[in-house]
C-alpha cells in the first residue's frame, strides 16, 4: 500500500496537478472577473470551445502555434462580447443567456469543422504545439518537488500562474479591480460616482472572455494537436465550481483550481500506474465527484457578491 | 335539452375530435389534421358565441400578436442561417427545401420520435423553472432513466399491462434519486444546483459504461461491443402500427405519453395546492416563506420531480424504439430540454409544440445532410438562433415601444397643428 502511494505521490504528479489545473485556473479567474462585477456567466464552457477551436485552426492555417494563441484568446473576447452584448444590454436573464451560448458554441463549432475540415469529430493536427515551447526559468525551477511544477511549464501554464497574480493585484490595487468589485456588490454607488456599470461589466465579461480562449487554446494546442468536438468536457462548469468553492477571490480560486487538476492528475496517473485494478470509469469520474464535494463543503464559507446576476439599469434603480 | 347541456356535449365531441385528429396526424396520417383544425373550428364558434363578435375579433387579434412574435423570430433566424449558408457555399434554398420535405413529410415520424424524449426533458427543465431551480443535468436523470428501464427490461419477465407501467415507475423514482444529492446540498448547503446536478450528469456518463459491460455488453466481442442486450419484447411499448398500418414501424406511442405528462403537469402546476407552492417559491422565495411555506421542502421536491420527468424521456426511449441502452449514447436530449422549456417559456403545452419543432429540425436536418449535402450542424446553429431571437423580448417591447412612442408623437403633433388651426 505504502508503495503504491509512493509511486503515486512524485514530482510528476505535482507537475501534472500545475499542468491540468491550469484551463481550469484560466476559466475560473474568468468567473471571479464576471461575478465579481455583478454578471453570472455559465457561458464559460462554450466560450472555452470557441477558444479552443479557433486556436487549433489558426494554428494549423498558419503552421504557428503562436498565432493560434492570439487566435484563441481573440476568439474568446469575440465570443464573450456576444454573451455580454445579451446578458447586459438586451438584460437576457445571465444564466438564459450562458446556456444559450453553450448550445450555440457546440453547433458553431460543428459547424465549422465541417467548412473546415470537411468533417466532424476532430480536426487536422497542427504542425508544431505550444507544448514545443516549455522552458525552464533558471535557478527557480531547481527547487525540488515544486521548481519543475511552476517553473518549467509551458506558455499558457505560465499564463495561467501570472493570472492569479494579476488578478489579486488588480483587485487589491486599482481602480478597475475597484470598479468591478463596485459593480457586482453595489452597481448604482459605481454610477453614482459617474462610473458606468455597464461598461465595466462588459470590460470584466471581455477579459474573462479572453482567458476562457486561453484556456481553451491550451486544450487543444498545448495539451494536444488537435481540436476535438465537446472537448471541453465540463471544464467551464468546474471552473464555475472552483470559483465558488476557492470564495470568489483569485488566490482561493487559484488553489481551488489545484485541487481540481490534482484530482486529475491522481486519475491519470493511477490508471496509467495501473497500480489498482478497477474499471477506468472509476478514476475519470473523479473531477465530478472532487466538484461536487468541494461546492457542497466550502460554500458555505463565503458569500457571492450582492448583486451578482442582477440586471442593471439606471432606469431600474440599480436593481 | 338545456342549452349548457348541449354546449358541453358539443365540446366534449369538438375536444375527442381534436384529440383523434392530433394521434392521426402524429401517426404521418396528414388528414388527421383537418379533423383537428374542424375541432379548432368548433371551439371558435363557441368562443364567439360566447364573447360576440367584437370581444371574439378582439380575442383572435390578440392571438394573432401573439403568434406572430415566434413566427417572426423563427423567420428571422431561418434567414440567418441562409447566411451563414451562403457564406460558407452552400445552397440555402435547396437546403431549406430539404430539410422540410425531410422533417415534415418525408421522414415526419422520424420528427416525432426525435420529440417525444424532448417532450419529457423540456417539461422537466420548465417544472425547475417553474419553483427557481435550474436542472441544466436533465441529460444525466435521462440516462438514468435509460439504465433503470434496460436493467428492469432485461430481469423482468411480465405482461406489458403490469411491466410497462412498474418500469415507468422505477425509472422515474430512478430519476429522482439521481438529483437527490444535488436537491439535498441546495437545501442544507445552497449549493448551486447548476454544478451540481451537471457534474451528476457528467459523473453519471461517464459511469454509464460499467453498466452496460454488465448488462451484456462486451467490448472484446463483435456481437453488441457498445450496447447492452436486448430487452424483452414483452415489455416493449406498443407502435401505432397495430392500428394505423399505414404508419412507420418504427413509431411507438411514447409520444401520447408525453402529451399526456405535459396535461398532467399543467395540472400540477395550475391547479393543486403542492404547484400553486412551487411557483410562489420560484416568484418570490422570501414572500413564500412569510406565507409560511417551507422553501426548503418545495425546492427538495420540486428538483426530485424534475428528475422524473427526465427520466421518463430514457424510460421512453428504451421501451418504445432503442430496446437496449447504447454506449456513445451522445443523446443531447437533456441540453435540448433547456432550449425547448426556454422557448415555450415553461408553458407544458408549449413545450409539445417545441419540442416537435425542434424534432423536425432535427429530423429535416438529417434528410438535408445526406440529400442535400449541407452540414447538419447548420441546424443547431438556426435553433440557437431562434432561441436567442424568441427571447430577446427586451428587443421586441422596446423596440416596439419606440414605434408606439414615435406613433403617439406623431397623432400629438398632427393633433396639435390641427387645433392651432381652428
Amino acid at each position: 500500500m505504502m508503495e503504491t502511494l509512493a509511486a503515486l505521490f512524485t514530482p510528476q504528479l505535482v507537475e501534472a496537478t500545475v499542468r491540468l489545473a491550469a484551463p481550469v485556473i484560466l476559466a475560473a479567474m474568468a468567473a471571479v472577473v464576471c461575478e465579481r462585477s455583478g454578471v453570472t456567466n455559465i457561458a464559460m464552457e462554450g466560450i472555452m470551445l470557441v477558444g479552443a477551436f479557433f486556436a487549433a485552426l489558426v494554428a494549423w492555417y498558419t503552421g504557428s502555434p503562436w498565432l493560434g494563441l492570439v487566435g484563441g484568446a481573440a476568439a474568446g473576447a469575440l465570443y464573450s462580447l456576444f454573451f455580454a452584448w445579451a446578458a447586459i444590454s438586451l438584460h437576457f436573464n445571465h444564466v438564459v443567456a450562458g446556456a444559450i451560448m453553450n448550445i450555440l458554441a457546440f453547433g458553431l463549432t460543428r459547424y465549422l469543422m465541417m467548412v473546415a475540415y470537411g468533417r466532424q469529430g476532430t480536426s487536422n493536427a497542427v504542425a508544431r504545439t505550444l507544448h514545443d515551447y516549455k522552458t525552464a526559468i533558471p535557478v527557480l525551477s531547481d527547487i525540488p518537488f515544486i521548481g519543475k511544477a511552476f517553473f518549467d511549464q509551458t506558455p499558457i501554464v505560465y499564463l495561467a500562474l501570472l493570472s492569479v497574480v494579476a488578478w489579486a493585484w488588480i483587485f487589491k490595487r486599482t481602480r478597475l479591480g475597484l470598479s468591478i468589485e463596485a459593480s457586482g456588490e453595489y452597481p448604482m454607488a459605481l454610477e453614482t460616482m459617474g462610473r458606468s456599470v455597464v461598461k465595466t461589466r462588459y470590460t470584466a465579461v471581455v477579459l474573462g472572455g479572453v482567458m476562457c480562449g486561453l484556456a481553451g487554446a491550451f486544450l487543444s494546442i498545448e495539451n494536444s494537436n488537435s481540436f476535438t468536438e465537446g472537448m471541453t468536457d465540463g471544464r467551464g462548469f468546474i471552473a464555475l465550481a472552483a470559483n465558488i468553492a476557492g470564495g470568489w477571490r483569485p488566490v482561493g480560486v487559484f488553489l481551488a483550481s489545484l485541487f481540481f487538476g490534482f484530482v486529475d492528475a491522481l486519475q491519470l496517473r493511477a490508471q496509467g500506474l495501473g497500480v489498482i485494478d478497477l474499471p477506468s470509469e472509476l478514476f475519470l469520474v473523479f473531477p465530478y465527484v472532487a466538484t461536487i464535494a468541494a461546492v457542497a463543503g466550502l460554500v458555505k464559507r463565503s458569500r457571492p457578491p450582492a448583486a451578482v446576476g442582477k440586471d442593471f439599469s439606471v432606469e431600474g434603480g440599480g436593481d | 335539452m338545456r342549452p349548457d347541456r348541449a354546449r358541453a356535449i358539443i365540446m366534449t365531441s369538438a375536444a375527442a375530435m381534436a384529440a383523434i385528429g392530433s394521434t392521426l396526424y402524429l401517426a404521418s396520417y396528414f388528414a388527421g389534421g383537418l379533423l383537428a383544425l374542424a375541432a379548432l373550428a368548433i371551439f371558435g364558434f363557441l368562443r364567439r358565441s360566447e364573447l360576440g363578435a367584437e370581444g371574439f375579433a378582439a380575442a383572435s387579434r390578440s392571438m394573432l400578436k401573439a403568434a406572430a412574435v415566434p413566427a417572426i423570430g423563427i423567420a428571422s433566424a431561418l434567414a440567418i442561417g441562409a447566411a451563414v449558408m451562403l457564406a460558407t457555399g452552400y445552397d440555402p434554398v435547396a437546403s431549406y427545401a430539404a430539410l422540410f420535405y425531410g422533417g415534415l413529410v418525408r421522414n415526419w415520424h422520424i420528427s416525432v420520435l426525435n420529440a417525444t424524449p424532448l417532450i419529457f426533458t423540456g417539461l422537466a427543465i420548465s417544472f425547475g423553472f417553474k419553483g427557481g431551480l435550474f436542472n441544466i443535468g436533465a441529460e444525466g436523470q435521462y440516462f438514468v432513466g435509460v439504465m433503470a428501464a434496460t436493467w428492469l427490461g432485461l430481469k423482468l419477465n411480465l405482461p406489458a399491462p403490469l411491466g410497462v407501467p412498474l418500469v415507468f415507475v422505477v425509472g422515474m423514482l430512478a430519476g429522482a434519486a439521481a438529483n437527490l444529492i444535488p436537491a439535498a446540498l441546495k437545501v442544507k448547503t445552497g449549493a448551486h444546483e447548476v454544478v451540481t446536478t451537471m457534474m451528476m450528469a457528467y459523473a453519471i456518463r461517464t459511469l454509464s459504461p460499467m453498466f452496460i459491460r454488465a448488462n451484456g455488453g462486451d467490448p472484446a466481442s463483435s456481437a453488441h461491443p457498445y450496447a447492452t442486450a436486448q430487452i424483452g419484447e414483452r415489455l416493449w411499448l406498443p407502435l401505432f402500427k397495430d392500428v394505423l398500418p399505414a404508419s412507420n414501424y418504427r413509431l411507438h406511442v411514447g409520444v401520447l405519453v408525453a402529451v399526456a405528462a405535459a396535461f398532467a403537469v399543467r395540472f400540477v402546476l395550475d391547479r393543486t395546492d403542492l404547484g400553486f407552492k412551487i411557483r410562489a417559491v420560484g416568484h418570490n422565495p422570501i414572500a413564500a416563506r412569510t406565507q409560511g411555506i417551507s422553501t426548503a421542502r418545495i425546492t427538495f421536491a420540486t428538483l426530485l420531480i424534475s428528475g422524473a420527468l427526465a427520466s421518463m424521456a430514457g424510460v421512453t426511449q428504451v421501451l418504445g424504439l432503442d430496446h437496449r441502452m447504447f454506449q456513445n449514447l451522445n443523446a443531447g436530449y437533456g441540453w435540448n430540454g433547456i432550449s425547448i422549456a426556454l422557448l415555450a417559456r415553461n408553458d407544458p403545452i408549449a413545450i409539445v409544440f417545441a419540442a416537435l419543432l425542434w424534432g423536425v429540425l432535427d429530423a429535416g436536418g438529417q434528410y438535408m445532410a445526406r440529400t442535400a449535402s449541407t452540414p447538419n450542424a447548420i441546424i443547431e446553429i438556426v435553433k440557437s438562433v431562434i432561441l436567442f431571437l424568441l427571447l430577446a423580448e427586451v428587443v421586441y417591447s422596446s423596440s416596439g415601444a419606440a414605434i408606439k412612442r414615435f406613433l403617439a408623437g406623431r397623432k400629438a403633433a398632427r393633433a396639435a397643428s390641427e387645433g392651432g388651426r381652428s
